[in-house]
């Protein structure tokens, strides 16, 4: 399934990739903007905490002329006279602006370096307006984020992972260069796919999906437990031939209430007693409803 | 109706005035009748259907008019969605008004996927087929000879549902037709397209919530939904869907501050919402991402607030997807409050172990019990050992520990 992602099939989604101090998903988001930047599709990074020289440097192979880096790294918070990106601009009308101004002719890819800055200097609900609103509006055609999930309260971590169309959880692996990635992903119907898949990332910056992790929690069958088999050497007969079960269902049982039983059970047979009944004129035949005074 | 039915019936003009004697035959018809509702069994409330039937007959009927129904979202809100579309579809079929807001999706989103009515549908509710007589040729093993007591006896049914029918059945794999949904008045409220001013700090009430309740309350008035107001036309029952309440795009801080400073804009809203309510002919249905809020003690407090409230929790996700005892089911569906209308005590659900599932077709509610353990070894493996053990003082003393699984 992360393959399917870095080939990026569906517009206007929201992908998130989560990760800790244990394992950075840093890596897993450079393949992202390498695989986007592979499609010839333009990709605007709101860098914050790698430098643009730091990110080109890491895309080395890859088509880097359509990547607009917008430097929030240097100056984040707008404190020198011409900072270039500050915090306060993550809003659509900025964003719109800035992703129209250099790719009019497609929808490009946002990529957002990280979430977790942005949401230490803009309240959890203007910045979840804007991803909202960048999602439903035409500029954008996909937007990456990386949250660093350990940095912020549960709640906030789940507002904005709510909106996301699909989240991968990176954890680390059993070997140094392996990553475990869980990833949910929501379809527009409201289908919630989840799978877990290991990978690593190799120097050209491909994603090598290898297997999915062994199922440690499911519990082996034992096999004497298998092998074992309780009508083997029984010391009387257990199975029935046609025959013998013709015989058995021949046999009408004392409790079973045949047609033949019940026909002989409501019809007399001839000869027996019978009462015929004719009304005359003397019945006293009451026609009112006696239950007609309850409310049913 | 919070208030009983006959308050209602007060406004109405005395169709009956024409009759002299005191004599009155028993009868509903004075009731006022509006299309998809009809009267409580119980007290006599109007109820209208949410739509799904499993759910209208665990909260004794279905919904009564002027009542909120808390939906509290499943994690990735695809169930709690369902509900909600339900109860619009249901309202598009019975001809009443709707009111959808959302924060998240765009109303005209969420009434394009409403489920398609299966409008034809006489055949639907069958009775559970009758158990044949055994006299009858059985050609397969499985068919059980059982004692002629019991041949009749219905079946355990799983599924709710009461005798009677009330809404409709849907069919959620398709989408209604455009021509059905457009024949429905409705009234949209977008957030987003409602600019919202930064709110006076010493509100309580957060600027969304209010524009939501001021729109509603015009609504309402305008169309004649109160009960107070002067009778314009025939009367009508106005749906109100809130999708989502409380999330981040409410512009609510419930889900991530410990310490909120809106703590009580929702709660307020609720009072708000559910005195509009209680002097309407409307009916609410709204849905809280609970799991987001923090706050356990908030979230009673909201609960409290709505007459029903009931709490979806889906398996997706949760290690109970691969429980083996909930393999037959998308979720557990917990039932955290009944109303209470004019009575101190109320029906209570017979069953308190609810599950939901989602066919391909239709979203039920089931009681959740046990599935029969048909397996050769599961729950076996004790009486098999005690058999062991007492190997003297039985008649098949020769038993090796080989065969210790027959137990006879």
């Amino acid at each position: 399934m992360l393959s399917e992602l870095l080939q990026g099939a569906d517009t206007g989604g929201f992908l998130i990739i989560q990760d800790s101090t244990n394992c950075s998903g840093q890596h897993l988001l450079t393949s992202f903007i390498s695989a986007v930047l592979n499609r010839d599709e333009f990709v605007h990074v709101l860098g914050f905490e790698i430098s643009e020289e730091e990110l080109r440097d890491g895309l080395k192979g890859s088509p880097t002329q359509r990547l607009h880096f917008h430097n929030g790294f240097t100056d984040p918070l707008g404190w020198t006279n011409h900072p270039a990106f500050t915090v306060h601009q993550f809003n659509l009308e900025e964003l719109t602006h800035i992703v129209k101004q250099t790719s009019q002719l497609k929808p490009a890819t946002l990529i957002i370096n990280s979430l977790s800055w942005i949401l230490r200097h803009v309240s959890p609900s203007a910045v979840c307006k804007t991803l909202q609103q960048l999602k439903k509006g035409g500029a954008v055609r996909t937007i990456i984020g990386l949250l660093h999930a350990d940095m912020h309260q549960k709640g906030t971590v789940g507002s904005v992972c709510h909106l996301a169309s699909s989240v991968i959880t990176v954890a680390p692996g059993m070997k140094a260069d392996e990553a475990v990635a869980k990833i949910t992903k929501r379809s527009k119907s409201g289908k919630v796919m989840q799978d877990e898949e290991i990978f690593n990332i190799k120097e050209d910056l491909t994603v090598i999906v290898q297997s999915k992790p062994s199922q440690t929690g499911s519990k082996q069958p034992d096999p004497e437990e298998q092998e074992m088999d309780p009508t083997a050497n029984l010391t009387f007969n257990l199975r029935l031939s046609d025959t013998e079960r013709e015989a058995k269902e021949k046999l009408a049982l004392p409790f079973m209430f045949s047609k033949e039983k019940k026909t002989a059970l409501l019809h007399s047979s001839p000869g027996s007693g019978r009462i015929l009944y004719e009304p005359d004129a003397n019945d006293d035949y009451d026609q009112e409803d006696p239950d007609d005074d309850l409310d049913v | 109706m919070a208030a009983p039915v006959n308050s209602v019936v007060k406004v109405l003009p005395e169709g009956s005035a024409v009759s002299i004697t005191s004599f009155q035959r028993k009868t509903r018809g004075r009731l006022i009748s509006i299309p998809g509702t009809r009267p409580s069994v119980q007290n006599g409330q109007l109820l209208v259907s949410t739509g799904v039937t499993s759910l209208d007959f665990l909260l004794g009927g279905g919904l009564a008019v002027g009542t909120v129904l808390l939906v509290e979202e499943d994690r990735y809100d695809s169930y709690s969605r369902m509900i909600l579309k339900y109860f619009l579809a249901e309202g598009v079929v019975c001809r009443h008004e709707l009111f959808v807001a959302a924060a998240q999706d765009n109303p005209d989103d969420i009434l394009q996927e409403l489920p398609a009515p299966i409008l034809d549908d006489v055949a639907i509710h069958k009775p559970a087929e009758q158990p044949r007589l055994s006299c009858e040729p059985q050609n397969s093993l499985d068919a059980m000879k059982i004692a002629w007591r019991y041949q009749n006896l219905p079946k355990v049914q799983s599924a709710l549902a009461s005798s009677s029918r009330f809404g409709h059945y849907y069919d959620v794999s398709k989408t209604m037709e455009p021509e059905i949904r457009q024949a429905a008045k409705c009234h949209r409220f977008y957030l987003p397209e409602h600019p919202t001013q930064t709110s006076p700090i010493h509100s309580p009430m957060l600027e969304s919530y209010s524009l939501l309740l001021k729109s509603l309350q015009e609504v309402i008035q305008r169309e004649g939904f109160g009960v107070a107001g002067p009778m314009l036309k025939s009367r009508n029952i106005l749906r109100i869907g809130l999708h989502s309440l409380g999330s981040a795009l409410w512009g609510d801080d419930l889900s991530y501050h410990d310490n909120p400073k809106y703590r009580h804009a929702l709660t307020t809203f609720l009072y708000g919402l559910r005195a509009l309510l209680r002097s309407s002919l409307s009916v609410a249905v709204v849905t809280v991402p609970s799991h987001l809020i923090q706050d356990r003690a908030l979230m009673g407090s909201i609960t409290r607030l709505c007459d029903n409230a009931i709490a979806l929790e889906s398996f997706k996700g949760s290690e109970r997807e691969t429980n083996p005892l909930y393999k037959d089911y998308h979720g557990l569906l917990h039932v955290r409050q009944v109303p209470h209308l004019n009575c101190l005590a109320s029906q209570l659900p017979d069953h308190k172990d609810l599950a939901f599932k989602l066919k391909r077709k239709q979203f039920s509610i089931e009681r959740l019990h046990l599935p029969p353990d048909l397996s050769e070894t599961v729950s076996r493996v004790s009486r098999g050992e005690l058999a062991g053990r007492a190997t003297v003082a039985s008649a098949c003393g020769s038993s090796t520990s080989g065969n210790k699984h027959l137990d006879f």
